[in-house]
């Protein structure tokens, strides 16, 4: 029985880093960019397909199967080129909407996102269809009675690297200064010689290498990925930020712990939960918002009058 | 920008303007014929090229468009009358073709679900993706009704709207405190959490959905056999078209009677400005719920139709897909702009059934729509006109 | 309570966390009345506006517009009572034209619900002639070139007209009080002395009408005036009129500094 809790517990944090990648970008985005980037799941759920792409090219160039060498390169190439998409997408779309109302850059980005994922679906071959992931780390060990895939505490470990470094960078360093001051002021750190552009590139390019990070370990957690899964890891994702706080890094990791304990939850206590985790993680969502609107931790914009 | 200073009392004379407004009626009616029949995608470029250069010909010149402004403006009545009449004939002049009929139908409901959620969007900037949802529980509710209870389709009509409108008033509590893009969040996760229920639930059916849904009745005439009129006999479709005509001439009512109002002026000022408005002693909140309820009103009837015609109906229908492609089409045709958002309804229904050799690719191309049209020209190919006021 | 005076504030405080926009503030005002309120910046004028209509509830303090209590009521609800306010940055519905801009502030004094708008048309489209006939005089009584203007969008006219506008529709309302934020911000003295005629006639058409103007402008607040309150750091430092006031040294302290008074007194 204990085991069952902690296996449970496991599958629980497990879960909650992995969520916790994609929704660091997101409040990341809008704290910075004062953006809603809908389609950020769609980027994020871009690398493994990436990845895989990378690694069928290098085993033809090579003309042998892919070694775990390969493979690592090739996830850290589509880490890479993911944060370079999203620099992309800004240029061609999102930027044109920096000044707009929010409802319009909400639209705008929805649509992104159908973009992308249809882009994938026509481009990568057989594209419709779920493509097995091979995990990266095999192998596990006991403890305590539970099985830990060695694969999970990577994901558990990484997360939190990647977590600790964002802090780190925008808590102390210069770059880190810069982005804190664009994302208050962008006018007065233009008068400071901040090159607001130049910050807004790295943090999509931050945002969307993180997200990618998520969105491959994502992928190697469930074993196959297909072109549609970004709606619902896109979904959860942005929840957990909002549920947070949109802005708040600390917010958007508890969201993503609380979202993945209810997951989680359901999945092993309500009869045929699988079906139904969705429901109950946006009723949360639902619940959460309408008592506080802004989010656990989300600063509530006071409007000068 | 054109000039939007009052226009001159009419300086066309009553013929020329009547003939104007029936010019532009029948030029409208003829096109639509021509692109609901024609089979070869490269007409229908060819047809949609022209509708574009119509398009740029009335920006270039302004005097076209406040001429036939003028001529509608000023044979109200007429326009109505002729408008009606074109309806009412149009299934004649389809060579009784049932697919063009079926289009009809279809582009129709889109159109009442756009006319529902401009309320909403273009009215009072309120986004709401769960129209969709609105949408699967009025179909939902009718369906239930009559395989369950056999209730009547014209009982169910109401009775399902209603269920809407309810669902439309829950949506509209966390609006209360919600703003902008968390509220957009909160219409999203509505949307899921009803299609999950409805694709999980036993009693509506599960992923299966419910079939066998009974065709209406009226006065002995099932709306399942062709209807004949002055011994012309039309395909069974017609049936569900007049029906489908009559909601979206309801919906236009609702519109215009809505927008010219005390209610309509509210939710402009709401969208302008929601602070202002509350210190004009608008009751933000409650109409913010109202334009929830007014959408989800109007999308449980279309729901409702759109059961009885196609006999079956199952969750995937009333995806958050859909909620996106009804706000694609008020956002293209034109915020708050009664015509431009049925031409919207019209033009993205049509379009990718008429385009079926690219038919795989039509979700990548309702993207990119937006996309360019939010880019290029945000306020949609007929944007929001001014009101005007006096006996 | 003095039946002469309409609006009525006691003990006015503001806490946002620690901070504290407002202390203690008393004032009231008479029916007929023009009341400068002045202060440096920062100095709570504006809070106290938002506390009169509504948008801030007072930590603790009462507000009665005659007799009856405001604060915690719904600003929309306070609106219907007869308190208007315009903004210090003219926040007009800029995509709507002028005319429906007076219109929507006619909106305590209609009806129309849903149903009626579209089951009873007459009744509806009656209602909303009505209004925008009013709006028409209205207009036409503020400026006539404003009413030649009436059906352009209001995001297109110049500051000065925006002003006179934002007055226009906070008057549709037919208030017993109106709060005029910083009218003259952004104009210069052609247009303040424009402004002062407005308002001037404003006045003198509604002799009951109270005013409470919060001004930096000084030559406003030496003519139009009868009373000037005057506010820093949320606290009040005095009550009088102008003249009585300008010459207290705190109040010249608080807008000038220690040593700028001193200079002031010399």
């Amino acid at each position: 029985m204990a085991e069952q809790l902690l296996q449970q517990i496991l599958n629980w944090i497990t879960l909650g880093s992995i969520y916790a990648l994609i929704a660091v970008g997101f409040s990341l985005l809008f704290g910075v960019l004062n953006i809603i980037h809908f389609s950020h799941g769609d980027v994020a759920l871009i690398a493994p397909f990436l990845a895989l792409a990378l690694v069928q090219t290098f085993a033809a160039a090579l003309g042998a199967a892919a070694t775990p060498g390969t493979m690592l390169l090739a996830v850290a190439l589509a880490i890479a080129l993911t944060g370079l998409l999203g620099i992309l997408l800004d240029f061609l779309v999102i930027q044109r909407f920096r000044n707009a109302p929010a409802m319009m850059a909400l639209v705008a980005t929805v649509a992104l996102g159908i973009v992308l994922r249809e882009l994938i679906r026509h481009l990568f071959p057989n594209g419709s269809n779920p493509h097995a992931v091979p995990r990266l780390v095999q192998g596990s060990i006991d403890a305590f009675g539970v099985t830990v895939p060695l694969f999970n505490l990577v994901a558990i470990a990484v997360s939190v690297l990647c977590v600790a470094g964002l802090f780190v960078l925008l808590g102390n360093t210069r770059l880190g200064l810069h982005i804190k001051a664009v994302s208050q002021d962008r006018d007065a750190a233009r008068l400071l010689s901040i090159a607001p552009g130049k910050i807004f590139r790295i943090t999509f390019f931050i945002a969307s290498a993180v997200g990618a990070v998520g969105g491959l370990f994502f992928a190697g957690y469930a074993g196959i990925v297909r072109f549609d899964f970004s709606i619902d890891v896109g979904l959860i994702g942005f929840s957990a930020a909002v549920v947070g706080g949109l802005g708040s890094m600390p917010g958007a990791i508890i969201g993503s712990l609380v979202i993945a304990g209810l997951d989680t939850l359901v999945q092993a206590t309500v009869p045929n939960g699988a079906a139904y985790r969705l429901v109950f993680v946006f009723l949360l969502v639902i619940g959460v918002l309408v008592f506080r609107p802004a989010g656990l931790f989300g600063r509530t914009v006071v409007e000068k009058v | 920008m054109t000039d939007m200073t009052v226009p001159a009392r009419a300086t066309l004379g009553t013929a020329s303007g009547l003939a104007l407004v029936a010019l532009t009626e029948v030029a409208g009616a003829a096109f639509l014929r021509q692109f609901l029949l024609v089979d070869d995608w490269r007409a229908v470029v060819g047809l949609l090229a022209l509708f574009g250069g119509a398009l740029v010909a009335m920006q270039r010149l302004p005097a076209i468009e406040a001429g036939i402004e003028q001529a509608f403006g000023a044979n109200r009545r007429f326009a109505v009358l002729l408008g009606v009449a074109i309806v009412l004939a149009f299934p004649f002049v389809l060579q009784n073709s049932s697919y063009a009929l079926h289009l009809l139908i279809i582009a129709q409901l889109y159109a009442v679900l756009a006319l529902a959620l401009n309320f909403q969007l273009g009215s009072a900037n309120i986004p709401n993706f769960a129209t969709g949802a609105s949408y699967g529980i009025g179909a939902y509710a009718s369906a239930l009704l009559a395989l369950h209870w056999d209730v009547s389709f014209w009982l169910a009509l109401p009775a399902s709207a209603v269920v809407a409108t309810i669902f439309g008033f829950l949506l509209g509590i966390p609006s209360m405190r919600t703003r902008d893009s968390y509220l957009a969040l909160v219409t999203i996760a509505f949307g899921v959490v009803v299609h999950q229920l409805l694709n999980n639930l036993e009693f509506t059916g599960g992923p299966n959905g419910l079939v066998g849904i009974p065709a209406p009745e009226l006065f002995g005439h099932s709306f399942a056999s062709p209807l004949v009129i002055f011994g012309h006999s039309l395909p069974p479709q017609a049936n569900f078209y007049y029906l489908s005509a009559l909601l979206v001439g309801v919906a236009i009512l609702f519109a215009g009677r809505l927008h010219h109002s005390r209610i309509g002026l509210a939710w402009n000022a709401l969208r302008a400005d929601e602070l202002a408005a509350r210190c004009q002693g608008i009751n933000t909140t409650w109409y913010k719920v109202l334009a929830f309820a007014v959408d989800a009103f109007l999308a449980g009837f279309a729901g409702t139709i759109y059961a009885f015609y196609v006999g079956f109906i199952s969750p995937d229908n009333f995806t958050f897909l859909v909620s996106v492609t009804i706000m694609t089409m008020v956002i293209a045709g034109g915020m708050d702009n009664t015509l431009g958002v049925i031409v919207g309804a019209f033009l993205l229904t049509l379009l990718p059934e008429k385009l079926r050799a690219f038919s795989d690719y039509r979700i990548l191309f309702f993207g990119i729509t937006v996309i360019a049209f939010l880019m290029i020209r945000p306020q949609g190919i007929f944007p929001q006109r001014l009101r005007r006021y006096g006996g | 309570m003095d039946p002469a005076i309409i609006l009525q504030g006691q003990g006015l405080t503001m806490r946002f966390g620690g901070l504290v926009a407002m202390a203690e503030v008393d004032f009231s005002l008479r029916k007929g009345e023009v009341l400068g309120i002045i202060g440096p910046n920062g100095a709570g004028k504006s809070t106290l506006l938002n506390i009169i209509t509504g948008l801030y509830v007072p930590s603790s303090g009462e507000v009665r517009l005659s007799g009856e209590l405001l604060n915690g009521q719904p600003a929309h609800r306070i609106v219907a009572k007869g308190i208007a306010r315009t903004f210090q940055s003219s926040r007009l519905f800029a995509d709507l034209s002028v005319l429906d801009n007076v219109i929507i502030g006619r909106h305590t004094h209609m009806k129309t619900g849903v149903f009626d708008a579209i089951f009873n048309r007459r009744k509806a489209d009656a209602e909303l002639d009505a209004a925008a006939e009013i709006a028409e005089r209205l207009l036409k009584a503020v400026s006539r070139e404003l009413h030649a203007q009436r059906h352009r969008p209001a995001g297109e006219l110049p500051q000065a007209d925006r002003r006179r506008l934002e007055i226009a529709r906070a008057l549709a309302s037919e208030p017993k009080v109106l709060l005029l934020d910083e009218p003259s911000s952004g104009m210069d003295d052609a247009d303040t002395d424009a402004l002062m005629d407005d308002i001037r006639s404003v006045c003198a058409e509604r002799p009951d009408l109270a005013l409470m103007i919060i001004e930096h402008d000084m030559r406003l607040i030496a003519s139009l005036p009868q009373r000037v309150l005057v506010l820093d750091y949320g606290q009040k430092l005095a009550e009088g009129t102008f003249e009585e006031v300008r010459l207290i040294p705190r109040v010249q302290e608080a807008y000038l500094g220690r040593k700028g008074a001193q200079h002031a007194q010399a």
